[in-house]
């Protein structure tokens, strides 16, 4: 199998993979041909992180990253024209430049943070479409790729202005290679915590910011200055990012008492996102310092550890925390401060 | 012919919905040929819109990024027209 093959599909029922395999349309019977057939090998493999894919790198290639940003130019074929490769100049355009920067930084923190060579651990390319449709207020990863919206004009601006929204999407790779946290329910809002809490540390890295300095929003600067809001999300204070007459209040629960049941966005996954995300916050301050270094190392290990299933719920990462702290850690200061975040949230770790 | 669109999911997690009644001939064979594609049942990529087209009470599921040219259509001229 292929490493780099896009599982976006494996949520789906193989019945399902298999009917659609036979769409009239082209582009789905396609990719769900290729589920299958990834499937049916990740099956075997599921128990281990995903391996690495054959060494077809150099060796001087090894721990550098490879980046590609492609243009949109305002349609929706993804790539799109390459404009930008791994060690060119800058373009005049500033979002390729700042693109590019974010796939820099976010390749940065994983190699120096955690030793992992990109997001799939074997030198991945990491590839962005940027200016993607019109008025597009929306940034994306595709399986394969980062895409992303120039913003409506109205509500977003530019979704490369925060470098914590480009490792965000990345992070999805990220969770893609590793855990593969099924895109629903529970286990959705567990990957989008993944890439919230990853793409946060991604810019606190860059900014060499401690847990107190940082300012644990997600897509901070992101939206119009006609919007009452500062950011996206808080991890800080789930629930208070923006307070607008037009788009509502941010709706995110920060403890399982508020947990949100709902059918749209797959379950709720950008909503109760909000819960675990708070966790990582709370063990982030509790133990002071840079949080890419025990706290992110914590979940790191969850991720790459091979014991969690795709639906894993709260309650099974929370549990996953824990061993993943002590079998770090031992029983010190770390394990407490987990435990204690999550009783804090509201989510039973036995 | 009235035209609902639903959108869920994106990187905000912010919903939006508008809907037109409508008898623009455009909008009404961008309808009916969005009703013959039937709903496309995967759950979408991470971050990816997702979005329920109700058109006289049928409803539609599509998700970004494979929409055909014919729902991205109907879609953005409904959340744009739309009330």
């Amino acid at each position: 199998m292929n490493p780099h093959t896009p599982v976006f599909c494996s949520i789906v029922p193989p019945h399902l993979l298999e009917h659609l395999a036979r769409s009239s349309n082209p582009a789905v019977a396609a990719a769900a041909r290729r589920t299958l057939i990834a499937d049916a090998s990740a099956r075997t493999s599921r128990v281990l992180p995903l391996p690495g894919s054959a060494p077809t790198l150099a060796p001087a290639d090894v721990g550098r990253p490879h980046r590609t940003v492609y243009d949109c130019e305002r349609g929706t074929e993804l790539p799109g024209v390459r404009v930008r490769a791994e060690g060119e100049d800058a373009t005049g355009d500033s979002t390729v430049n700042r693109a590019y920067a974010g796939l820099g930084a976010t390749f940065d923190l994983f190699l120096k943070a955690f030793g992992r060579d990109s997001i799939d651990g074997a030198g991945l390319p990491l590839l962005a479409s940027v200016h993607y449709d019109e008025n597009y207020g929306n940034a994306f990863w595709n399986g394969e790729q980062m895409v992303f919206g120039d913003g409506d004009d109205e509500i977003f601006l530019d979704f490369t202005l925060p470098v914590d929204v480009i490792g965000h999407e990345l992070a999805h790779g990220f969770t893609q290679y590793t855990a593969n946290l099924e895109y629903f329910s529970q286990s959705g809002a567990l990957n989008e915590s993944v890439s919230d809490v990853f793409g946060s540390l991604v810019k606190q890295y860059a900014l060499g910011q401690g847990a107190d300095q940082a300012d644990w929003l997600i897509g901070e600067g992101l939206f119009h200055p006609n919007v009452q809001g500062t950011a996206l999300r808080s991890m800080k204070a789930p629930g208070t990012a923006y307070d607008d007459d037009v788009l509502g209040k941010d709706p995110q629960p920060g403890h399982m008492d508020d947990y949100v049941r709902t059918s749209r966005d797959n379950g709720g996954v950008h909503i109760n996102s909000g819960i675990p995300n708070h966790a990582f916050y709370l063990v982030a301050t509790e133990l002071g310092g840079k949080a890419w270094e025990r706290p992110g190392q914590i979940w790191y290990d969850v991720m790459t550890g091979g014991t969690l299933a795709p639906e894993t719920r709260f309650s099974e990462f929370a549990a996953a925390t824990v061993a993943a702290a002590k079998a770090r850690y031992g029983d010190g200061e770390e394990i407490q401060a987990v435990l204690k975040a999550w009783a804090a949230v509201g989510v039973p770790t036995d | 012919m009235r035209i609902r669109v639903r959108r869920t999911g994106g990187f905000a997690g912010i919903e939006r919905s508008a809907e037109v009644d409508t008898a623009d001939p455009d909008l009404r064979s961008l309808a009916r040929e969005v009703l013959a594609g039937g709903s496309d049942e995967r759950r979408g990529v991470p971050d990816g819109f997702l979005y329920e087209i109700a058109i006289d009470g049928v409803t539609i599921r599509c998700c970004d990024p494979d929409l055909t040219a014919a729902q991205r259509t109907l879609i953005t001229r409904v959340l744009k027209e739309g009330a």
